[in-house]
């Protein structure tokens, strides 16, 4: 209750527009209401889980997040005279880009949510070889498109066709980094 | 029939018949690479398209549906005249059964849907097999620019 309240109208001089038991009967009736709201915040302060979707989907996002990280990282570490094992790790990348696009855009945040963290990529050694950093590469891979499939079943329709299209993608991803290898020699 | 169970079957149906007529195409893809290094890869996956057809009869009958026959024969997407083209109509026909497989991935039941993306991305890596690319979104139509 601020200043504001018109208590009585004793300046305007008309008769009084709420009487005093009108007013405790307004307050008392405020009253729950106003427990309800206190209520209210707390349960902001401790918000309920997302949904298992929300959570899985959160998931699938840092993980393309992490895995186009891998590829930065793995394109520092490849010799630039290889054109055509860069250009292969490169198309590879910009899939796992298009995958993380697509996941995003099926992620509608409540607002307040937390922002999500950078991903940060496991550090690829100097001096590493080809075959280690792609092997590295091909190993993620595998695992990734394994993980997204033990998904599906928590999932809406739609999401769980994205979530098997993306794991094949993957999966593709492993025989051509391996004919990218060979065929660097 | 439940509403469940027609869906179920509807899907089962189109990833049969998609199968069939990937059978059929690589009947044509192994005639004309036959002696080549590719043959053996054309029979594995020919073997792999009839075996997946029979195991999805099996499914669409415990689920109450009457299996679609296969067709005496199959109209191509494109002219088969060479190897190229061979190797082409094999990764397109792959490209088809990951569509269709696809759909069984819709389906509710955890188990189709298991069932259902381990044939699509099966069907990916025998695409990728054959044509030497990758896709970002295998399966899915107009959503893949061709590279």
């Amino acid at each position: 209750m601020t200043d504001e309240t018109p208590v009585g109208d004793a300046r305007s001089g008309g008769p009084t527009g709420v009487s005093r038991r009108g007013l405790l009967v307004a307050a008392s009736a405020a009253l729950p209401a106003l427990l309800a709201g206190c209520k209210g915040v707390q349960a902001l302060g401790t918000p309920p889980p997302p949904p298992r979707e929300i959570r899985v989907l959160r998931a699938a996002i840092t993980a393309e997040e992490l895995m186009v990280a891998r590829y930065s990282a793995a394109l520092t570490r490849l010799p630039t005279s290889n054109a055509g094992l860069l250009a292969a790790v490169r198309a590879v990348q910009a899939e796992h880009a298009a995958h993380l696009g697509q996941l995003r855009s099926r992620l509608v945040e409540p607002a307040g949510a937390p922002a999500p963290t950078a991903a940060r990529a496991p550090a690829v050694a100097v001096g590493s070889s080809p075959g280690t950093v792609l092997g590295a590469l091909e190993q993620a891979e595998q695992t990734a498109s394994n993980r997204l499939l033990e998904q599906l079943a928590v999932l809406p329709p739609t999401l769980a066709q994205l979530f098997a299209s993306i794991a094949a993608s993957e999966a593709t991803h492993v025989p051509f980094l391996q004919q990218a290898r060979a065929e660097a020699g | 029939m439940t509403g469940n169970a027609a869906a179920a079957v509807a899907a089962l149906q189109q990833a049969l018949a998609a199968e069939q007529a990937a059978a059929y195409g690589y009947g044509v893809v192994g005639a004309h690479l036959m002696g080549s290094a590719a043959a053996a890869s054309a029979d594995a996956d020919w073997v792999a398209h009839l075996r997946a057809g029979s195991e999805l009869t099996t499914m669409i009958s415990a689920w109450g549906g009457q299996p679609v026959a296969a067709a005496v024969a199959y109209e191509l997407p494109f002219p088969v005249i060479s190897a190229a083209t061979a190797q082409q109509l094999a990764a397109t026909m792959e490209d088809r059964v990951a569509q269709a497989y696809l759909v069984v991935v819709a389906l509710p039941e955890a188990g189709l849907r298991s069932f259902g993306a381990q044939q699509v991305r099966a069907a990916a890596l025998r695409a990728e097999a054959w044509r030497g690319t990758t896709e970002a979104f295998p399966g899915m139509r107009a959503s893949n620019p061709r590279r």
